[in-house]
């Protein structure tokens, strides 16, 4: 690896840190400044002097926010994210992580069938350009992401349990056929997007002269398409995909509560709406490092593809 | 993010290339030659006459409820031709009042985070550079780095507990009356919205001043001394609008679908007012589609025609800004 690049994956995940900071700075005083006394709500209305004492001690919850803000981040050091309020007995990590694992199996299924069908969607799109085909191709998957998941989630729903009846609707697991049907009602709408980036990708490449020179030299279309077209229009997908892969950790509040999927989702809506100031907190954390990191390797990734980056970076 | 399509951030899949010198008219020209974008600009205003005009047109009041079993959960017929719900409410009614209220949230999320927030600051950011630039970007890289939707329910879910308070509050000491609730409840969703409803348009407008700065007219303007406002809004404007525009009507279904998304969830507008996220949320679930399929078909058929109008739309007018940067081939 090259001095330039090091020193640009340095800046950018130093760059992180402070981001991360002020987002769980902000998030964290939008969390205690809400009513309510947390020990109350940790413990119920009846509970032992020691039992409050040690959640004071480790939380701070008698001193002031700022002091609260430091001693979370000393207990987030040591992996601990604090108490769920909503689930009594569980600490917050308990909650999350086995939940975060079975919606990250789903998204990622899901994720994978978006691009493996938007990617070739876009690239044929791009190429039927000038004809009926290209617009026809685009509004079906345009029309399909005009449709709010809730209301998705019912008619597929109806056709594959009531209509076909090719599979019921209650959770089995990850790894049952059961979810086929929340897998689709999560990836289809997303290939409109994808399908657009790529066409758009794919239409200027098709115009760059080495396309032409490609053609000129005689070789077979299907060559020019595959090696030249294709392999340097999903440069830029590099972006698109960095970017959805803190999503698929998130889950999708409106698939995981109509088919019943124990996930993450479904947690942070019952979270929000419970309170669950701990789990909200880890929740929002959660989500933003993964979003932000996923920035950092997209960058990373780039300067490792695409060397005027690095260049640019030595240079700034 | 793969996991709720529908959420603010559609603006950010198109590119914004080099600076293109505006002409004319040229855009509307192209766009009429576009049968879809024709088709999807005459259902919109459709959807909006229909929505702005909801209570000379609704043949019903909003809340006529019939409870009788035959009028309940009609089908379509030549009294309602949207047929009736559980209540016995016409169903083209609620529609049209849902159109309402969407059309109406829309535009207060344009006018405050898009025009206000995202042009005022992407102009801010690409004119005056510096620290304030800084400052802009790394707050929207904080913004855009959150979960989007489930803050936007904290924050709703946050100011429930209020409603109440600031509706009597509004009852006594104006003239709103019994509509103060909506209009609290309005101001609700619009306060989660617009946090997140200014980016998109931030980033293409600072891109878009950042490349029109580089021009031969902007630093001979600049040199002759024009002022800054005279600057921003003789020179630097009228270069940024188009693209804007384009920003917003790709955002737009994003946007109104942030209200639906809300309410079904039962933390937006919910009744007695109309709005097509309690209106689905009414008539949704795979029982009752399979009894009563028409319900959701009527509920929901609008309100996604209009999201696919808008996106369609909005593609079309990428396409022909595209094709114009991309003349040479």
């Amino acid at each position: 690896m090259s001095p330039g690049l090091t020193g640009y994956i340095v800046r950018r995940v130093l760059w992180a840190i402070p981001v991360l900071f002020l987002i769980s700075i902000i998030v964290f005083f939008m969390m205690r400044l809400a009513p309510g006394d947390p020990v109350d709500s940790i413990l119920g209305s009846r509970y032992q002097e020691d039992q409050a004492r040690v959640l004071k001690e480790k939380y701070g919850y008698d001193k002031p926010v700022y002091i609260q803000y430091v001693k979370y981040m000393q207990n987030l050091a040591h992996g601990d994210l604090g108490v769920s309020t909503r689930h009594r007995d569980f600490t917050a990590s308990e909650v999350i992580w086995p939940k975060v694992w079975i919606s990250s199996q789903i998204g990622f299924i899901a994720l994978l069938i978006t691009f493996g069908l938007g990617i070739p969607v876009g690239i044929y799109a791009a190429l039927a350009r000038g004809t009926f085909i290209d617009p026809l191709t685009i509004s079906f998957w345009l029309a399909l992401e005009a449709i709010p998941v809730y209301v998705l989630s019912t008619l597929a729903a109806w056709l594959f349990a009531v209509k076909l009846g090719l599979v019921d609707l209650g959770y089995r697991g990850v790894w049952s056929p059961n979810m086929i049907v929340p897998i689709m009602v999560m990836s289809l709408p997303g290939v409109a997007g994808v399908a657009r980036f790529m066409r758009a990708s794919v239409i200027s490449v098709i115009g760059e002269d080495y396309i032409r020179t490609a053609r000129a030299k005689g070789l077979k279309e299907h060559t020019v398409i595959i090696t030249h077209i294709t392999r340097n229009a999903l440069l830029p997908m590099v972006t698109v995909i960095g970017l959805s892969l803190p999503g698929i950790a998130g889950g999708s509040i409106f698939i995981e509560t109509s088919f019943g999927i124990p996930g993450i989702a479904r947690e942070s809506l019952a979270a929000v709406l419970a309170p669950d100031y701990d789990v909200i907190l880890a929740l929002v954390l959660f989500g933003s490092a993964l979003f932000v990191f996923g920035n950092v390797a997209i960058d990373i990734i780039y300067g490792f593809i695409d060397p005027r980056v690095r260049v640019g970076a030595t240079r700034g | 993010m793969v996991s709720e399509p529908g959420v603010l951030g559609a603006a950010e899949l198109f590119p914004t290339g080099d600076f293109v010198q505006p002409k004319r008219f040229r855009t509307a020209r192209d766009l009429l030659r576009k049968k879809v974008a024709m088709i999807a600009i005459s259902y919109l205003l459709l959807f909006y006459v229909c929505g702005i005009f909801a209570p000379v047109i609704a043949p019903y009041g909003l809340n006529d409820q019939q409870l009788t079993v035959q009028d309940r959960l009609q089908s379509p017929t030549s009294e309602h031709i949207f047929g009736t719900d559980r209540l016995g409410r016409d169903l083209f009614t609620r529609v049209l009042y849902s159109a309402r209220t969407t059309i109406v949230f829309t535009i207060v999320i344009t006018l405050s985070g898009g025009l206000f927030l995202g042009l005022g600051l992407g102009l801010l950011a690409g004119y005056r550079g510096g620290w304030i630039d800084t400052v802009i970007n790394r707050i929207g890289e904080i913004l855009s780095g959150m979960p989007t939707l489930l803050l936007m329910i904290a924050i709703t879910a946050a100011f429930r507990a209020r409603i109440n308070t600031w509706s009597f509050w509004l009852e006594d000491h104006t003239f709103l009356g019994e509509d103060s609730k909506t209009l609290v409840k309005f101001g609700i969703i619009s306060l989660a919205t617009v946090p997140f409803a200014w980016l998109g348009s931030c980033r293409i407008v600072r891109s878009q001043v950042l490349a029109i700065r580089e021009q031969a007219y902007v630093t001979a303007a600049e040199s002759m001394g024009a002022s800054t406002p005279r600057m921003l809004f003789r020179h630097v404007l009228p270069g940024v609008l188009p693209l804007f525009l384009v920003g917003l009507s790709s955002g737009m279904a994003s946007i109104a679908g942030a209200e639906v998304a809300l309410s079904y969830l039962g933390l937006g507008i919910d009744e007695p007012a109309a709005s097509f996220g309690n209106l689905i949320g009414d008539v949704n679930g795979t029982r009752l589609f399979n009894d009563y399929p028409y319900l959701l078909i009527v509920g929901a058929g609008p309100v996604i025609l209009f999201f696919f109008s808008w996106n369609l739309l909005g593609d079309a007018l990428v396409d022909v800004f595209d094709r114009r940067q991309n003349a040479r081939h």
